[in-house]
């Protein structure tokens, strides 16, 4: 790697180690961090000062590292005059401004964040404009905006300052977001983000159809950054910022980051219509409205920072006349601007610093308090009205040579001349009130602070740049000749045009326009000086009032107002919505493919294949009508018939038994038939707590038509939906058992292998310990989470006032203790039901056994683990319900979480058994045994597993009733704390 | 790989393999959360330390699994270990395929519970009982439905995991939770039911339950079978669509997340990449049966549906004020994102979506735990509304400030805590808004730069592209709102209170953030290698079915 | 027969939906109960219907499939029927909370307005 590569990279890297190194200082520690930010920020402009051979001549020096070839991007520094020029600037005026940094901040202040995110800030804007890369320039871009929101807000405790920060960000954030899909738009037509591809592709890019959508959104970026009209606004608010950031943020650097990105796009993007109309239109109107706006204001800050939007607007409109001449005029103001911009804003900030105030009204006649300050700010401000001598006034002559020149063959080559010799004189008067007002006239009165001249180093880099505005002005074309040359050569190449920086040119039109603005401006000033003074009426006359602020916030808030309209009607927070909406989609989607089947003509096709086996008895159509109508019913009277409802329910599940045990699915009949006992209890003794339904109370008609409407809207969804599951049953059902009986189907394998290759005849059963034990392991697993989940939950549960204090029958019976003279209260509580309670504890060690049965016969025959379970678990609820809680408690203690746990384990560790045989997770084993009664039973490894289901569902269900069983007997108030964690 | 490691499986003697657990690292993610959340249903709430340990343990063991399952799979040539339970090989038994996208999400989902679970057991774990071992099951639902091979598996492992994030969405119970926990279950147990629909029509139509046994047999289908097939496809698509967060299906996000507490949904920002993951895989895997026209039947849905959702997710954005809330819109863009992705099909934007999927993730979840922090601070009032429109000086209003300006110039230093928080706080931001210096810039550039490229119609791809950049600034306005408010108050200094065990986790996902952008070479190239792989299912397919023939 | 069964399935599904779509909680957990069956039943019917031929092998030598049902579905449905069983008492504990904590039974928490 050559020494310049190395140059190059520490170029750009030495003020983001400054900014790292300077987090590290102590808060107050100001000279430290200032001399490190200076040590930083001088390395990097002596790098850049020493690059300058490689690029003279407006060659390009390049160093790329790849990256990511895959989206042809690299890391890669390219520099070359213009970037050069502009690498200088940041350096060289960014060295000036830590300097007067140093002395313009408060001891108190936090200091050493400043200048680290000062620097960081510089780091940034190096890297936009010595990146060889255009994804990589919009990284540094977007970085310049972060850090500037930071730099305003610096001090964040002024509302000024909060707000500026936000609105400089948002809008330039826009910007940049919008440049950053311009530039892939870009890179796309070119194929490839590399600058000098893209520089090369010109034609290609001209004639792309997506170039002006491009071109548009590179715009609005450079537009925004660089506040130009529409999105000037920003600028004067970021003016809440400590002065030493707007001299070189918001004047010198930043919003040139724009007008960069316009020079450096100009050769490929310049030659269009779009460009012209649309650059120098928004330059021109933004030129005109800065300098007039900038008349009117009384904050120092206020009028320099009108003044740098109208010049920037000037620059812009240069660029958009896109002849090569009116680009070295373009680039040559950047450089002038930049130098007597700066160190007016310097000269702002002494005089605040030293006077307290920033109000031009208050002050006046400062000259004899600091004349050397004095004399600086009125070199730069005749730059900056364009006086001769200085260098504002070269570019400016140029400026106004170059709308001359324009000859569109329309009005505007009259037009053009006009205004902006108007916009000129304008930038005389707002120049030459900020002198008069501030220096001359009587002594000023009631200022805040005495004032004097500052200390000398905080006069310094003033004094330096105005050395620079005097020096270019008398000499330009030995001064920055070469500089000047080389960046415009590297972006024009052969097309750049002769040009000659002299002072004096002979009496030529734009110097005849030149003195016009000057002596025009003169007269204005004045004329209208009263009035600018006095006025108490603020602002320019017969121009709009508003306050961007004000209309930039409220745009904000509008913008989040019309986000809560739209989530207003295109979301939703209710449950019935969201439901009727998934019915819906699902239902589309279900038959969306049959729709798709007729339109592609093969007509309303429901695959009915050859399958559909005879009806075997009448039985079966009674089954479904039973369950069918249950459901209805169910439907019908679950809002004011709870319990009917529920009975109905348990009908519908009895009917899906039977229809199992028809369709040849034993296993499923058992099961269904358990797990529909279990949810009934549930579901009974959650019946409970539910309030007493009311019909609802007087409605208005309209109501009354509300509800009515929406029922019939449902009513109609929810048969479409049975409609649309019928169909789909059916033909699902009616598929060619061509396709379902391949030679490998699962079906003829899980039999043929259920015996030979896992020692099981209940297929079913062995599926689920064996071929799919996975699956039941997931299974358990869920029950397991939602037994604890209930748990947990009911321990927080308070049941509802109102329904404390047992139920009619149990308040009756208690009434008829209290009457009875030979009674308790509770007995007859304790002998209601007396013998089905005797019954039931018996059944105990009956459902035991049966459990034990289906367990043990569950590899061969319907049974199994989950049965089992259940069944072991209504044992347990039988007790419960014949004793009552505290009397089973009292006998046995439960611990239902721990059979959770010790199930899920048992299972798992079954299935990890297999790997001390080197074998996959949950491979089983098996062996033939005769056993008692039982004859012969394969013990196999994965009844260890299946035991393990069967503890984990005893004690899940178990845990789930016992939970809500306790509900009942548990005191209204009591806390949650009393309960143990096991109940 | 896979057809050594069915090799290893024939077996050879105990010894060898009672200390050789490498060729059983598949199924690791799911038996190791088991069997310690099995086990901690043993200890009592009193014995919380230990179960904090347990867990963090087992998480960390988690994420050093993932990290060598990834490292195999990316090393390796057919890119894939297929791991066949009970020693069943497909299509019959249940087959668990690590590929790298696979590893790629076991990876993002154990560092995401690691800090998480952190966080959460320096103070939300106690809050009601049965936290750890609930956690660790909902690590282990993830895990398998990133793992399994098989379509009626994958049903049961959803549910595992939405069991476990029942649970912990009430966890802590309250009006608030069980409010949005009764919405969340219902609109969940509805999807459910759609998903068995969808695999009994797929079932019927192919008789095979493996994922890929399934594409290979509609290939084979004819007249209506193949209707019914995509009937299937269709109404599963919507359950994944529903667990996706995709509009008009994601309603109950922004309900039930900020509902959560905040480790907790911190855990839930995973959960939405769950259907998005399966919709990649499934349409990935239909891409291999081009004579099915599946991908033609699905992608435009998941397009439209996608851009939708990140419209929809930027507009959340924008509209709320509270970060938790952004932050679960945020999730939503994050999807709708990646959905959208899916549906262009390009193999661009999709490792791009990936790319900004890791990133968004971890900041993500990052977020929710630090609005916990942020609520420590004292909130500051809003400006005052009351101002004229209507002002005496164009565009500028330094009357009214001059003179409240002086006095004010000087600074405020940040005290140490809230100063991390900030940057904390500014480091979420820039992943999520897509700004340098962080990975959601890359990502952002990867997808439009993959859409605008691509081969979906010009229209779309205009919207998408605008779709994701104003995603993008809509999610900055809303975090710099929130950040200008909690962090640069007027006057006092402010200062959080954070626990290390609190800082750790957040620093943690953040500092990743940040490694994710410094290292992006390899993993975008790791990335692009993922989508590469999955936009040529063949060799999947093949070892997926032969393994083990 | 499948047409007796398709009508079957699809009106306990529509009057499971019917109920879905309600506003209180009591009526949604049937609503939802009422799908499990009829999700079930649709399950167990994908792998087509068969009478009197139970997957159980009375003879371990020389089976013949297609002299039984198709036991997929059946080890299906049996996993789907435990979970739905899970899932059924979760709702109902949790819309008890709800009505405990909420004080209404409306699937919202909070009775519209």
């Amino acid at each position: 790697m050559s020494i310049d590569s190395v140059l190059l990279i520490a170029l750009t890297v030495l003020p983001f180690v400054g900014s790292a190194l300077s987090s590290t200082l102590h808060t107050r520690a100001r000279t430290a961090a200032a001399i490190l930010a200076g040590v930083f920020t001088v390395g990097s402009l002596a790098a850049t000062i020493a690059l300058y051979p490689r690029v003279a001549d407006g060659s390009v020096f390049k160093f790329a590292l790849p990256w990511l070839p895959s989206m042809g991007l690299d890391i890669s520094l390219r520099l070359d005059g213009v970037s050069w020029l502009f690498a200088l600037l940041i350096t060289g005026i960014g060295a000036l401004v830590v300097l007067y940094a140093r002395y313009y901040m408060s001891p108190q202040d936090p200091v050493p964040r400043f200048f680290g995110l000062l620097q960081a800030f510089m780091g940034s804007m190096l890297l936009l404009v010595v990146s060889g890369n255009l994804i990589q320039a919009v990284f540094g871009w977007e970085l310049t905006s972060l850090f500037s929101f930071l730099l305003i807000g610096y001090w964040y405790h002024n509302a000024n300052a909060r707000d500026g920060a936000r609105m400089a960000l948002v809008v330039t954030s826009l910007g940049g977001f919008c440049l950053l899909l311009g530039v892939i738009i870009l890179g796309g037509i070119v194929g490839s983000f590399d600058i000098d591809v893209v520089l090369a592709a010109g034609p290609r890019i001209l004639a792309s159809d997506r170039f002006v959508p491009a071109l548009v959104l590179i715009l609005i970026g450079a537009f925004s950054k660089s506040a130009q009209f529409p999105f000037h606004f920003w600028l004067p608010h970021a003016m809440a910022a400590p002065t030493p950031v707007s001299a070189y943020l918001h004047s010198a650097t930043m919003v040139k980051a724009g007008i960069y990105l316009l020079i450096r796009l100009w050769p490929v993007l310049s030659q269009s219509d779009v460009w012209y109309y649309g650059v120098s239109t928004a330059g021109l109107i933004t030129f005109l409205l800065g300098a007039f706006v900038a008349i009117f204001q009384n904050d120092l800050k206020g009028i320099l920072a009108y003044s740098t939007i109208s010049h920037l607007g000037l620059i812009t409109l240069l660029l958009g006349l896109a002849t090569p001449a009116a680009l070295v005029a373009g680039v040559f103001h950047v450089l002038n601007h930049a130098t007597f911009k700066a160190s007016l804003f310097m000269a702002a900030g002494i005089i605040d610093h030293e006077t307290g105030t920033r109000d031009v009204r208050k002050l006046s006649g400062l000259f004899r308090a600091m004349p050397y300050t004095g004399t600086l700010a009125i070199i730069a401000t005749a730059a900056m009205a364009g006086v001769p001598l200085v260098n504002g006034f070269l570019s400016k002559e140029m400026f106004l040579s170059e709308t001359l020149a324009v000859h569109s063959g329309t009005f505007t080559d009259l037009l053009l001349p006009a205004l902006a010799t108007l916009g000129s004189a304008f930038a005389v008067v707002y120049s030459v009130r900020f002198i008069h007002q501030v220096f001359f006239g009587p002594k000023p009165t009631d200022l805040p602070k005495e004032p004097h001249e500052p200390v000398v180093w905080m006069r310094l880099p003033a004094e330096l740049l105005v050395l620079v505005v005097l020096v270019v002005g008398i000499l330009p074309g030995r001064s920055i000749g070469w500089l000047l040359e080389s960046a415009v050569r590297s972006v024009l190449g052969p097309l750049t045009p002769h040009y000659s920086l002299a002072v004096w040119h002979g009496l030529t039109p734009a110097l005849m326009l030149s003195l016009l603005a000057l002596a025009g401006g003169t007269t204005a000033y004045v004329v209208f000086r009263r009035y600018l003074s006095d006025s108490p009426e603020q602002g320019p006359p017969w121009m709009g009032r508003i306050r961007a602020r004000r209309v930039f916030e409220l745009a904000v808030d509008g913008l989040s107002a019309s986000a809560r309209g739209v989530l207003r009607v295109f979301g939703t927070a209710k449950l019935q919505p969201q439901m009727l909406v998934l019915t819906l989609v699902a239902l589309g989607a279900g038959l969306w493919p049959f729709v798709l089947e007729a339109v592609r003509g093969a007509g309303w096709h429901l695959p009915i294949g050859p399958v559909s086996s005879p009806l075997e008895g009448p039985a079966y159509v009674v089954i479904w009508i039973m369950g069918a109508v249950c459901a209805l019913f169910a439907g019908y009277l679950a809002k004011f018939h709870r319990f009917a409802a529920l009975i109905t329910l348990a009908g519908t599940g009895l009917a899906m038994c039977l229809a199992f045990v028809w369709l040849s699915a034993p296993d499923l009949a058992l099961t269904q038939l358990v797990v529909e006992i279990v949810t009934t209890v549930l579901l009974l003794l959650g019946l409970r707590w539910l309030p007493r339904p009311e019909p609802a109370e007087e409605r208005t008609l309209s109501q009354v038509l509300k509800a009515r409407a929406r029922r019939v809207r449902d009513l109609i969804v929810a048969a479409a939906a049975g409609a649309g599951v019928a169909i789909l049953a059916y033909a699902g059902m009616t598929i060619d058992p061509a396709n379902r009986l391949r030679a490998d189907s699962l079906r003829s394998f899980f039999v043929e292998n259920a015996y030979a290759g896992a020692g099981g005849r209940n297929v079913v059963n062995v599926l689920l310990v064996d071929f799919r034990a996975f699956d039941t392991m997931g299974e358990i697993t869920v029950l397991g989470i939602v037994a604890v989940t209930v748990f947990a939950l009911l321990r927080r549960f308070r049941p509802p006032r109102e329904l404390l204090g047992g139920t009619k029958q149990q308040l009756a019976q208690a009434k008829f203790d209290e009457v009875a003279a030979d009674r308790e209260v509770g007995d007859t509580a304790a002998e209601f039901l007396y013998v089905a309670r005797t019954a039931m504890h018996v059944m105990f060690p009956v459902l035991a056994v049966f459990a034990a049965y289906l367990f043990m016969r569950g590899h061969d025959e319907p049974g199994g683990g989950f049965a089992a379970g259940v069944t072991v678990a209504i044992a347990f609820i039988l007790q419960y319900m014949a004793g009552g809680a505290r009397w089973v408690e009292e006998r046995l203690r439960v611990l239902p979480v721990r059979w959770i746990g010790g199930g899920l384990l048992i299972a798992a560790l079954t299935g990890a058994g297999a790997w001390l045989f080197g074998r996959p997770f949950l491979k089983s084993y098996y062996e033939h045994v005769e056993l008692p009664l039982l004859g012969d039973v394969a013990l196999a490894s994965a009844m260890l597993f299946d035991l393990g289901v069967l503890l984990l569902v005893v004690g899940a269900t178990v845990l789930m009733l016992i939970a809500l069983a306790h509900q009942s007997i548990r005191a209204p108030r009591s806390s949650p704390e009393r309960k143990a964690d096991e109940p | 790989m896979g057809v050594d490691l069915a090799t290893q499986q024939l077996g050879g003697p105990i010894a060898s393999q009672l200390v050789d657990l490498s060729p059983h690292l598949p199924v690791l993610p799911v038996v190791l959360p088991l069997v310690v959340a099995a086990l901690m249903l043993f200890l009592d709430e009193r014995r919380g330390i230990l179960k904090a340990g347990l867990g963090a343990a087992t998480l960390s063991a988690l994420v050093l699994v993932s990290f060598v399952l990834l490292n195999t799979v990316s090393g390796d040539a057919d890119g894939v270990i297929v791991y066949r339970l009970a020693d069943w090989a497909a299509p019959f038994g249940i087959v668990l395929v690590v590929d790298r996208l696979a590893a790629l999400m076991l990876m993002i989902t154990s560092i995401l519970a690691l800090a998480s679970f952190v966080f959460a057991v320096s103070g939300w774990a106690i809050v009601s009982p049965r936290f750890h071992s609930l956690f660790l099951l909902l690590v282990l639902g993830l895990n398998g439905a990133f793992l399994t091979g098989d379509m009626f598996n994958l049903y049961v492992f959803f549910e595992v995991l939405l069991a476990a994030s029942y649970g912990l969405l009430l966890h802590g119970s309250g009006r608030q939770r069980v409010r949005a926990g009764l919405q969340y279950i219902a609109v969940n147990l509805g999807s459910s039911m759609l998903f068995l629909f969808g695999v009994g029509l797929l079932y019927a139509s192919t008789g095979t339950l493996n994922m890929v046994d399934m594409m290979r047999v509609a290939a084979e289908l004819q007249g209506g079978d193949v209707t019914v097939f995509r009937a299937g496809l269709a109404i599963l698509s919507v359950a994944f669509l529903t667990k996706a967060g995709v509009w008009p299906l994601s309603f109950w996000l922004p309900v039930a997340y900020p509902a959560a507490t905040p480790p907790v949904s911190a855990m839930f920002v995973i959960m939405t990449k769950v259907g998005a993951y399966i919709l990649l895989r499934v349409t990935a895997l239909a891409s291999g049966v081009p004579e099915t026209g599946l991908v033609e039947f699905l992608s435009p849905w998941l397009l439209y549906g996608g851009i939708a959702t990140v419209i929809f997710g930027s507009m959340g954005v924008l509209a709320s004020n509270q970060l938790q809330r952004i932050a679960a819109y945020a999730t939503l863009i994050t999807a709708g994102t990646l959905v959208a992705a899916v549906g262009t099909g390009d193999a661009r934007a999709i490792s791009g979506a990936l790319y900004y999927l890791i990133g968004s993730t971890l900041a993500t979840g990052a977020a929710f735990l630090i609005s916990e922090l942020i609520a420590r601070l004292r909130t500051v009032e809003s400006p005052a509304a009351s101002e004229p429109v209507v002002e005496p000086v164009f565009g500028d209003d330094y009357e009214t400030s001059l003179e409240d300006f002086e006095g004010y110039e000087v600074g405020i230093a940040i005290p140490a805590g809230t100063a991390m928080l900030g940057g904390a706080f500014v480091t979420g931001a820039l992943v999520l808004a897509g700004l340098p210096p962080l990975s959601g810039f890359l990502a952002k550039f990867a997808i439009v730069r993959g859409v605008l490229a691509g081969t979906v119609s010009e229209v779309a791809a205009w919207v998408l592209a605008g779709a994701v950049i104003f995603s993008g600034l809509a999610t900055l306005i809303a975090l710099m709102r929130k950040g200008v408010e909690a962090f640069w108050r007027p006057g006092e200094e402010t200062t959080a209170e954070v626990r290390s065990l609190e800082a750790l986790p957040v620093g943690l996902l953040l500092a990743l953030c940040v490694a994710l952008a410094i290292f992006a070479a390899p993993v975008i190239t790791y990335l692009d290698a993922t989508s590469a792989y999955l936009a040529n299912p063949v060799e999947y397919a093949r070892n997926v079915l032969e393994t083990g023939r | 027969m499948e047409l007796v069964t398709a009508i079957g399935i699809g009106v306990i599904a529509g009057a499971g939906v019917w109920l879905i779509l309600r506003p209180r909680t009591f009526q949604v957990i049937l609503g939802l109960s009422l799908l499990t069956y009829a999700v079930n039943a649709f399950l167990l019917s994908m792998g087509g219907l068969k009478l009197g031929a139970p997957p159980i092998l009375e003879s371990v030598a020389g089976v013949d499939p297609s002299r039984h049902a198709d036991p997929v579905p059946q080890s299906l449905v049996l996993t789907s029927i435990v979970i739905s069983f899970s899932m059924t008492a979760l709702y109902l504990v949790v819309l008890l909370a709800a009505r405990g904590l909420t004080g209404t039974d409306h699937v919202d928490g909070e009775e519209p307005d």
